[in-house]
């Protein structure tokens, strides 16, 4: 066992670190909440060209077949500069079920446009009464008609889901049981979609889908091979979600440790005063523990053993989540009324963390899930 | 000791629900449970006419003054049933803050110019304390005021002023003697914003709009008869004013209405297939949280009520400070929690109120929920910052 970077992994870090201190961070994220997609184009364009959206997607479809490891080190980075871009949800949720489906040239002229950029797919599997992808009932159904499959149903809360070129939806088909459904792609062009698209507390634009008798192609029809692809993807997706929220809580503890040298109160600055320097220190504490969860997280996603996965996945997530919201909180703390404006990065991050606890179930369910006692999707 | 309301308080909590069930409208309820900051600015203009009729809008104020009268209790007990009838809560800086300054520091003609239009509301005010350099440290504050002839002139910046942009008049502490003790060299002036040479400017805050403002002061000319008090007096003025509010800041009404609202989010979300309300996890950091706020209740009466103690009242008030905000902040985190991930969804504060955006996929217990919870993080800021008040219940209550 051994914690080293290997020369590219190190390339990757450096060059992530220069481009989201340049490009990214507070005033970005700032223009890019008040943009109709909620993200920049140009650095989606810039993510393409650096070749991180082909980093997830495996060798055999174009991709460069990166590992978790590899991912992780990147969305690190862009947590630090407060990325809300579809990275995530595109090249490492959806290309990661995508990847799974038997049907080979839908994969792989899906898998191509991910990494081209050329694509932003987003996956549409939560429904009204949904709490999240992990716990959510599938009621659209797809049928086979001579033209094709067509979808009938409602998808909720699609993250991205307002600017996404492609929808991965899951349905139930008529062979599909009780509890199964399958895996569906749709066009954002296609007919009989009405998408009504929403702010989020990050800037990103969420979406609400009303599919009625939608053309949609099929991906995995399978059941059982439907909720693993999906499992493993969401998996997959925390991991490198709790990456980004540990980049994320390194960069609230370097701001405010900054404030802290310069801020003067009562005739000296205010990192002369105990109680602020124990609050950074716990600050530090969290996040080093936070650090060693994603490590144990990344070693389950290797594994290869479900089981395993799923309990470092979900157990990570769970004390990340605590974690990122003891720094990102405290960080506000400890910045004063500036904490709470949006002109300084770290109101952002706490509505990253937010985020990250919200996203693919919340503290709760993977508490549960982690000691075995929930599970999903099905 | 008597634990329980006398009869003639049931009765008087009897004659208040009374009242806000005739007044209330449902829209004015809905509007009210929504936990936007500031509420909706026409129905708190419209409900602190309406108690200013009644002779009720400042519950806290002696009779003379053309408060109510009320006891301590009495005026607890109205700020409850207040809260959980939905009312739209009342601007804190006239009735609550700079009020009772001018009926205790103020002269004659001051009370008689001020204090009427606080009770309806006519007047709105701003408070203007804290200065970029000067927060929880508030005796560096450096805005001057230098007396010239019949006036003051005053310059400086002004920070954190809360709805300044509502506001029609401000109570600012000022430096006018550079030459003392830097206590001693603040006074308090109140001043018409539309005065020449103020500029306010809106603060963009971690819920996504102005929730904050700040007041520029530029050649000022103000009249030197609204001065508060004495030269170099302000900084009592200023102690007496955070006082009240470190009181009022337990806010247990707002705790317990938001509790409520918890349960109501609860039983409309599903968890695994039923009712998050039914699960035991949920339930018992929910139950948690109602033990705390009914601790601090007990506290509230206590300070209010003068229960003898062998620790000093003031400690005991910065314990609701303390204790209240971070409960508010524990309670807007658990809500959240509540809806699941509509709860990521931002809602613009002209979004919110609208009935329109309540539809099947977003219910009407959505808006506001997770707007409250980014605004209730200044919550342990603002009015001294945690930390201080740790330091001051160390102070007071052991002398460390």
């Amino acid at each position: 066992m051994d914690f080293d970077l290997s020369d590219e992994q190190k390339m990757l870090v450096d060059g992530a670190r220069r481009y989201v201190r340049e490009n990214l961070g507070t005033e970005a994220r700032r223009h890019a909440a008040a943009s109709t997609d909620g993200f920049s184009r140009d650095h989606w364009a810039a993510f393409a060209d650096m070749g991180w959206l082909a980093l997830p997607v495996p060798e055999d479809a174009g991709g460069l077949g990166g590992s978790d490891v590899d991912i992780a080190l990147l969305t690190e980075e862009l947590g630090r500069g407060l990325s809300s871009l579809p990275y995530i949800d595109s090249a490492v949720l959806a290309s990661s079920v995508i990847a799974a489906s038997p049907e080979t040239a839908q994969r792989e002229q899906l898998l191509g446009a991910i990494a081209s950029g050329e694509a932003i797919v987003a996956l549409a599997h939560m429904e009204p009464d949904g709490r999240s992808e992990f716990d959510t009932p599938v009621h659209t159904r797809a049928t086979e008609t001579a033209q094709g499959w067509q979808l009938s149903g409602t998808k909720a809360r699609v993250v991205h889901g307002g600017p996404a070129t492609h929808w991965l939806v899951t349905s139930r088909t008529d062979d599909a049981g009780k509890d199964g459904f399958a895996v569906f792609v749709v066009a954002r062009d296609a007919s009989g979609v009405q998408v009504s698209t929403y702010e989020l507390v990050d800037g990103s634009r969420g979406a609400d889908l009303q599919l009625e008798a939608t053309p949609a192609t099929l991906l995995i029809r399978d059941r059982v091979g439907a909720a693993n692809a999906l499992e493993e993807a969401l998996d997959r997706a925390i991991v490198a979600l709790a990456a980004q929220t540990v980049g994320s809580m390194e960069a609230v503890m370097l701001t405010t440790a900054d404030y802290l040298k310069q801020r003067t109160q009562f005739g000296q600055t205010l990192s002369k005063f105990q109680a602020l320097q124990h609050r950074m220190s716990e600050m530090f504490l969290e996040t080093d523990q936070a650090r060693s969860m994603l490590m144990s997280a990344l070693a389950g996603l290797a594994s290869g053993d479900p089981v395993y996965r799923a309990q470092a996945a979900s157990g990570a997530k769970a004390l990340i989540t605590q974690a990122a919201y003891f720094v990102t909180g405290q960080g506000i703390q400890l910045h004063g009324g500036m904490g709470i404006t949006d002109e300084l990065g770290v109101s952002h991050h706490y509505k990253s963390a937010l985020v990250f606890d919200k996203r693919f179930g919340d503290r709760d369910f993977h508490l549960a899930r982690s000691a075995g006692l929930a599970v999903g999707p099905r | 000791m008597k634990l329980q309301l006398d009869p003639a308080d049931e009765a008087f909590r009897e004659e208040v629900r009374a009242f806000l069930r005739e007044h209330l409208s449902d829209d004015v309820r809905r509007r009210s449970h929504i936990g936007m900051h500031p509420v909706h600015t026409g129905d708190r203009v419209w409900w602190n006419e309406v108690l200013g009729r009644k002779g009720w809008s400042a519950p806290h104020w002696p009779k003379e003054y053309g408060g109510p009268g009320w006891t301590h209790l009495q005026a607890h007990l109205f700020e409850y049933e207040c809260r959980m009838a939905g009312a739209p809560e009342l601007r804190w800086q006239g009735i609550r803050l700079i009020g009772p300054v001018i009926y205790t520091f103020g002269t004659p003609e001051q009370k008689a110019q001020f204090l009427p239009d606080i009770l309806t509301g006519k007047t709105m005010w701003a408070q203007g304390f804290s200065e970029p350099g000067a927060g929880s440290d508030l005796a560096s504050l450096k805005t001057s005021a230098v007396l010239d002839g019949d006036h003051y002139v005053l310059n400086g910046q002004k920070i954190w002023t809360t709805e300044a942009n509502e506001s029609h008049w401000g109570f600012f502490l000022v430096r006018t003697d550079n030459t003392v003790k830097p206590q001693r060299g603040i006074s308090m002036i109140v001043l018409d914003l539309k005065t020449p040479g103020v500029t306010v400017r809106a603060i963009p805050t971690i819920n996504g709009e102005p929730a904050t403002w700040e007041v520029f002061l530029d050649n000022v000319r103000v009249p030197k008869d609204q001065m508060i008090g004495a030269p170099g007096s302000g900084w009592d003025q200023g102690k007496f004013l955070l006082g009240n509010e470190r009181t009022a800041s337990a806010d247990v009404e707002k705790s317990w209405g938001d509790l409520r609202r918890i349960r109501t989010v609860a039983a409309a979300e599903v968890r695994q297939g039923r009712p998050l309300i039914e699960d035991p996890l949920f339930v018992a950091k929910l139950r948690e949280l109602e033990l705390q706020v009914q601790a601090l209740e007990w506290s509230v009466l206590r300070v209010l009520l003068d229960a003898p103690s062998e620790h000093p009242v003031a400690a005991r008030a910065s314990v609701l400070k303390v204790r209240g905000s971070e409960l508010q902040q524990r309670i807007s985190e658990l809500m959240v929690e509540a809806l699941g991930t509509r709860g990521l969804r931002l809602y613009r504060r002209d979004m919110a109120f609208e009935p329109e955006t309540v539809t099947p996929l977003w219910p009407g217990h959505v808006p506001g929920v997770t707007v409250d919870l980014l605004y209730q993080r200044a919550l342990t800021i603002y009015g001294g910052a945690r930390e201080v008040q740790k330091n001051i219940i160390a102070k007071l209550a052991f002398g460390l």
